[in-house]
């Protein structure tokens, strides 16, 4: 096991890997940004360093800095949470060179999977359907033409790297494709720096539905069952559950294993996830893969009682995953609401300012992963999310009705959230009758889903 | 003062340069060094005072060096310990909070989170121009640039050669000189 792990990240995920180091009784040192002084993590630390200034290509997005800082504080390990450096196979071989372990897949891992286009045909050989696609990235507008022609509209651009939605455009026409690929490759290049794009052929009414893998490097894997990803906002996932409304047991299990078998065969290794989409026939088709640990992962936790953040560091330190499939048994139903500072009644737009008052939920099967507090000051400089409200029950209608409860509970007064529109959902027909798809919210409006609850 | 000669004017800012470049860098250093609060001497009919502002824990201020350990000191301590926690990576004391509320001084700040070197030359009293080198911060053997933020003279040094440093934290103080000296009797 490590001596010391470096937290390379922000928000409730340092404050959740703070925790997990705890557990493993692994000493800890948050990095942060000027911008995060007073944050929760910063405030819980044994120990913490700044890295540098508010702006995340200087501090969380500096690969420099976050090794730097690692280096002079004595630690072992840099672990990148999600987002940021999580998924950077160079910053990966850079943390190696220094004689640094990456809490993730090692480099050369990650680099097989870097590519979203190359993955889908390697894991393709390993017997999962994968959605249609383009051969390859678009080289031109031409070539993006052809391509889209052969699929058949309508098609979904995505870009190589990266996730969140950022550089992703579903068209239904030439004309809008040729548009659309300006803009995106401008959206790809901006976020992550890589501008490559490729197609997917559209699934109208899909389900997103991706399934938690853990690979030990003796090529031990086993699944974690699923989660269901469908609520979402212009390709940003705002709800999760599991298990899947949209499968039933016996498809769950097959897909699951299906999964593990495909990651394990293609050399994987650490924690992950395999997203699919599903469509109305329930056909899963394999799309990408997340090689870290994901901002929903805390719904497999409830459903599993396995630490997925402490079995993400363990794999990392060389040792044994400690349990096999039959040790993971999937109880009741969990859902994950994500608690973003934005405000739904003004098109989401993000806000900012001190929380006055935070009063977090509790009771049985209830859990908050946040890092605010009360007198949190929410910084301008990154993304929206305040915290994930997470509920278990026995059931998916009980852990509906505790999470109906936990809602009414939550107080943050200061900051704008979209809190209402969780509550929204809780009552939307569509929503409690399981069938929730991807495109949803954005083809009825989050406005519509909004004036539907308040009745 | 209108009616003074031009020729007692120059005089007056020969002696003050006197005292910048000969008595002030010394008096630094040792008040640098000595953790006395205030220091005065009288040289002719000129005294110079220094002074470190006594602490009013304004909470805007930023700690200096070690905040870091300052802050899980603060964690772990019981809350009547206070806001300071005057704690440092090398032991030494470090009085925390004065950049801010002393208009007389300002910090030397580090560029990156590394290991500092001072520039060999710049010593405590040496006298430097805003945006002149004072020495580096190492980043995985890349060294970056500290400069000096303002015109002034070197002080007491935060943090040693060698120490690891974050991003931000103060290594060195710069003293700024004019308006440290001030005449006593005349004018006063």
């Amino acid at each position: 096991m490590f001596a010391k792990i470096l937290i390379a990240n922000r928000g409730e995920i340092a404050v959740r890997i703070l925790r997990a180091c705890r557990t493993l009784g692994v000493e800890a040192v948050v990095a942060y940004s000027e911008a995060d002084r007073d944050s929760l993590a910063v405030q819980l630390a044994d120990e913490a360093i700044c890295i540098g200034p508010a702006d995340a290509k200087r501090s969380y997005l500096s690969a420099p800095a976050v090794i730097s800082a690692a280096i002079v504080t004595g630690c072992d390990a840099i672990h990148p949470g999600y987002g940021f450096l999580s998924e950077d196979e160079g910053f990966a071989e850079v943390v190696r060179a220094h004689q640094l372990t990456f809490i993730g897949p090692p480099p050369q891992v990650l680099e097989r999977f870097a590519s979203k286009e190359a993955t889908r045909r390697l894991l393709g050989a390993q017997g999962l359907a994968t959605i249609p696609g383009s051969n390859g990235m678009l080289r031109d507008d031409l070539h993006a033409l052809e391509e889209a022609e052969r699929i058949g509209y309508p098609v979904l651009i995505k870009p190589s790297a990266g996730g969140g939605g950022k550089g992703m455009r579903m068209v239904r026409t030439p004309r809008e494709l040729e548009s659309a690929v300006k803009i995106c490759r401008s959206e790809a290049r901006a976020a992550f720096g890589d501008d490559s794009l490729y197609l997917e052929k559209w699934l109208e009414d899909n389900r997103h539905v991706e399934v938690q893998v853990a690979v030990d490097r003796f090529g031990h894997g086993v699944h974690l069952g699923e989660r269901d990803c469908s609520v979402q906002r212009r390709h940003q996932k705002f709800l999760e559950e599991a298990p899947t409304p949209a499968l039933g047991e016996a498809a769950r299990a097959e897909l699951a294993e299906r999964a593990i078998k495909a990651v394990v065969a293609a050399g994987y290794e650490n924690v992950g996830t395999l997203e699919f989409l599903v469509d109305g026939s329930g056909n899963a088709y394999f799309i990408e893969i997340n090689c870290r640990i994901q901002v929903e992962h805390p719904v497999t936790e409830m459903l599993t009682g396995i630490d997925l953040v402490v079995a993400q560091i363990r794999i990392a330190a060389g040792e044994p995953l400690g349990f096999s499939q039959a040790d993971v048994t999937l109880r009741g139903h969990a859902i994950e609401f994500r608690i973003n500072a934005e405000d739904v009644e003004h098109d989401f737009r993000p806000s900012t300012g001190l929380v006055e008052r935070y009063l977090a939920p509790g009771g049985p099967g209830v859990r908050v992963d946040s890092h605010l507090f009360t007198g949190y000051e929410v910084p301008p400089f990154y993304d929206s999310l305040l915290g994930k409200l997470i509920v278990w029950g026995p059931d998916r209608p009980a852990a509906i009705a505790r999470a109906l409860a936990a809602l009414d509970e939550l107080v943050i007064d200061g900051v704008v959230t979209n809190v209402k529109i969780h509550q929204a959902l809780l009552r939307n027909e569509t929503f409690l009758a399981g069938q929730m798809t991807t495109n949803l919210v954005d083809r009825v409006g989050a406005g519509a889903f909004l004036a539907a609850g308040a009745r | 003062m209108p009616d003074r000669k031009e020729s007692a004017r120059l005089a007056d800012h020969a002696q003050i340069e006197g005292l910048a470049d000969d008595l002030l860098p010394a008096l630094i250093a040792k008040l640098g060094a000595s953790g006395l609060a205030e220091l005065e001497v009288r040289e002719g009919d000129w005294k110079v005072r220094l002074r470190r502002p006594t602490d009013g824990g304004s909470s805007t201020t930023r700690s200096a060096t070690g905040r870091a350990a300052a802050r899980a000191a603060q964690a772990h301590a019981d809350h009547a310990h206070g806001d300071h926690g005057q704690v440092d990576h090398g032991g030494s004391e470090q009085a925390g909070s004065e950049t801010a509320t002393n208009p007389y001084r300002t910090a030397a700040t580090s560029p990156a989170v590394g290991v500092y070197h001072p520039k060999a030359e710049v010593t405590s009293g040496s006298r430097v121009r805003a945006g002149d080198r004072i020495g580096s911060v190492d980043v995985l053997g890349i060294p970056q640039e500290v400069v000096a933020p303002v015109n002034g003279i070197v002080g007491a040094a935060m943090v040693e050669s060698g120490d690891a440093v974050e991003y931000g934290q103060e290594l060195v103080w710069i003293e700024l000189i004019a308006t440290t000296a001030e005449r006593s009797g005349r004018d006063a």
